[in-house]
């Protein structure tokens, strides 16, 4: 075991997978000489050398559109944007070239891209710095996506992230990079964490609240303090978006009878619309209760600290929305 | 106008017009590079002291002499779409330091009411172009600004659009100057070449020798001008404003210059660890700012008491605004959730 931070987790990861494949290589800007605008990528141009560490002109198109020509031909390209947020320039790569790319090639050319990049909010980064763009890409067939909320869990996912064969969307909170530190397990273990597995973080019987990203920590702070309330928390984190586990969801609500759903991300159109409505389709007879949901405002991330304490979601909310379920 | 070769290197060709600028029109140049120089270090400063918490500070150190050159020579009823490392521009455009200062303190009287940070920001009414975090995209945003001027009769109001060189590398930058061209818009970009995107040198983003020879691929001058020279950039500007009124379509201007510090106020360690310290220190050597007084002492028109070094009024009344910023009251929280959608059915505001 290895102690180390959540953006440690994610650079070993990445590390140890560039060591045991050939194929692997990364792109973005400032990546390789700087070794990232977070650091992420410290030290791998001089370990792994200029044809497998491209630091990219800012032009993010090109940087998806190379890891996608790449995997055409069997590569495996891991794309940074330096923030999640500028992946808009690179949408239609994205959506249109790299998600259609098996289908359209009658499933013969598997399109094993990762891309990924700091996201959310917290942090006063305002417009441009600090979306969870995830229901963008939620939407789209043909893409995973992926958002860790602990150490092990980045680092595990990252690695099942680089060996997929499809496009993955790996949303990594700027908010947990040097906050968040826990053991992750030693190189020689090959540990993997399967895409599309979630991970019951906390056990409870009265509220199942499903969530993801930076939430899962507000979420489990907030079922510290409910606990002296007596409300018991079951704490999902889905680490994996898409594809959803419904299975463990599906279980937990037949226990609890009570959904909560967190996300960082506004409200509308968010995950968590899908969520609640499969689990009505799914588990309805099991329900006591609506299925709430506390997200971002519909709103833009705004930089004034008032404004974006105001549009985010908080503990806060969490536990209000909880007392509110439980009081059901 | 002299006639423009298509391609402009190391500012051969550019008319002198700055010999038509009064001593009163020096001594203003002057001092506005003083304010640029002097409004960077103020917030670099408050940065430091704790005093200015949210938000990255994006230095222009070294850049002074482009702003200014670029704007003075423009009309009241001019376009600029100024970006992250242009801030002393809107206020050479007529926005008052306070409001510039409310906008970087994300105060409820900024032109974003506190929404977004720092250059974010624009004032139709001064004919300045809002933009966004995104590289590139004035360039084209600029595009729909000028054919509405088009569309009004007014052929002749230019838009200055400012891009830093390693934006030129985006899709919008090249989609935005293909179609001013196409359609000969009166778009001027001045592509701020510090040498550096973040961490990555010049020659990562543009393949060319010069950046002003993407200019070429539009059919359009480009000029590749000493961005340190104030004159050179005045007089490059003027070439290219009498291009564009004219109706000949756009222009690229490359002021070539350094960033002397780093990406933003975070990046001071580091900046000195991805650049070698001798270029840096060769660099600034070529401050813009003495070099302009050097030049005018020399002109024997000036006394050294007629330019103080730096004059002092300038940074209170900076200092004066930063006060002003600090004391003004933050957004309240609920107005997050205003502005967005507009529900005035059918009326254009705030038109200039
Ligand atoms: C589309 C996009 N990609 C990446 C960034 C992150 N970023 C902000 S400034 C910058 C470097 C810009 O370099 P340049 O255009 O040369 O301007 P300079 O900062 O040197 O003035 C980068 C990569 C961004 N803002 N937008
Ligand atoms: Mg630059």
């Amino acid at each position: 075991m290895r102690e180390v931070t959540f953006l440690e987790a994610i650079r070993l990861a990445m590390w140890e997978e560039m060591e045991r494949d050939p194929n692997v290589f990364i792109i973005g800007e400032d990546i390789g000489r700087m070794g990232g605008a977070f650091g992420v990528t410290e030290g791998f141009l001089a370990r792994f050398g200029p044809n497998r560490v491209i630091d990219a002109p800012i032009s993010e198109t090109a940087i998806i559109a190379v890891c996608v020509g790449a995997a055409a031909v069997g590569k495996r390209g891991i794309a940074e944007m330096q923030f999640i947020d500028f992946i808009s320039y690179a949408f239609d790569q994205v959506v249109n070239v790299a998600a259609t790319y098996l289908y359209r090639s009658g499933g013969k050319t598997p399109m094993p891209i990762v891309i990924r990049g700091p996201s959310g909010g917290y942090v006063g980064g305002s417009l441009y710095h600090s979306q969870q763009y995830e229901a963008w890409f939620f939407h789209v067939p043909g893409l995973k996506v992926v958002q860790p909320a602990f150490p092990d869990d980045a680092y595990g996912l990252m690695k099942a992230a680089i060996r997929d064969n499809n496009p993955v969307l790996f949303f990594e909170h700027k908010y947990l990079y040097r906050r968040i530190k826990g053991p992750i397990p030693d190189a020689h273990e090959d540990y993997i964490v399967r895409l599309g597995e979630a991970r019951i973080r906390r056990y409870g019987n009265d509220i199942t609240v499903i969530t993801y990203g930076a939430m899962v920590h507000f979420a489990l702070e907030a079922a510290q303090r409910l606990e002296r309330e007596g409300i018991s928390l079951e704490v999902i984190d889905l680490r994996t978006i898409k594809p959803l586990d419904m299975d463990t969801i599906l279980e937990s609500v037949r226990k609890t009878s009570r959904v909560l759903i967190v996300h960082e991300a506004p409200k509308t159109g968010g995950v968590g619309a899908e969520i609640a409505a499969r689990i009505v389709e799914q588990a309805f007879e099991w329900l006591d209760a609506p299925i709430m949901r506390v997200a971002a405002k519909d709103s833009f991330v705004p930089f004034a600290e008032p404004l974006e304490k105001f549009v985010l979601p908080s503990v806060d909310d969490i536990v209000a929305a909880a007392r509110e379920l439980a009081a059901y | 106008m002299s006639t423009v070769s298509p391609l402009v290197r190391n500012g051969q060709h550019v008319t002198a017009h700055h010999e038509r600028l009064t001593k009163q029109d020096l001594l203003e140049i002057y001092r506005r590079l003083w304010f640029a120089r002097l409004f960077d270090e103020a917030l670099y400063d408050a940065k430091k002291k704790g005093r200015l918490r949210r938000g990255n500070v994006y230095s222009s150190r070294g850049q002074e002499a482009i702003m200014v050159g670029t704007t003075y020579p423009l009309r009241e009823d001019d376009f600029v779409s100024p970006i992250h490392r242009d801030m002393p521009v809107f206020v050479f455009r007529g926005m008052r330091l306070e409001e510039v200062m409310c906008q970087v303190w994300g105060k409820a009287e900024a032109p974003t009411r506190g929404k977004d940070s720092w250059s974010h920001m624009g004032d139709i009414s001064k004919g300045i172009i809002h933009s966004t975090s995104m590289l590139g995209s004035t360039i084209a945003v600029a595009c729909g600004v000028l054919w509405a001027q088009r569309m009004d009769g007014r052929h002749d109001r230019v838009l200055v659009a400012y891009t830093g060189e390693g934006a030129t590398a985006t899709g919008p930058f090249h989609e935005g100057l293909n179609f001013a061209a196409v359609h000969k818009l009166p778009l001027i970009v001045v592509v701020e070449n510090n040498q550096y995107a973040y961490s990555t040198p010049v020659e990562l983003e543009v393949p060319t020798e010069t950046v002003a020879e993407r200019a070429l691929g539009y059919g359009i001058p480009g000029y590749s001008i000493d961005g340190n020279d104030v004159l050179e950039v005045y007089d490059a500007m003027c070439d290219a404003l009498e291009h564009a009124r004219a109706g000949k379509g756009p222009v690229l201007i490359e002021c070539v210059t350094y960033r002397l510090l780093g990406h933003a106020d975070h990046d001071e360690t580091r900046a000195r660890q991805y650049r070698p310290v001798a270029e840096i220190e060769m660099w600034e050597k070529r401050d813009p700012i003495p070099r302009f007084r050097t030049y005018l002492l020399s002109t024997g028109l000036f006394t050294e008491e007629e330019l103080p070094n730096p004059p002092t009024d300038i940074a209170e009344q900076i200092q004066r605004a930063i006060e002003y910023a600090i004391n003004a009251p933050d957004p309240e929280p609920h107005t997050a959730l205003e502005d967005i959608y507009d529900e005035h059915a059918g009326v254009s505001r705030c038109v200039k």
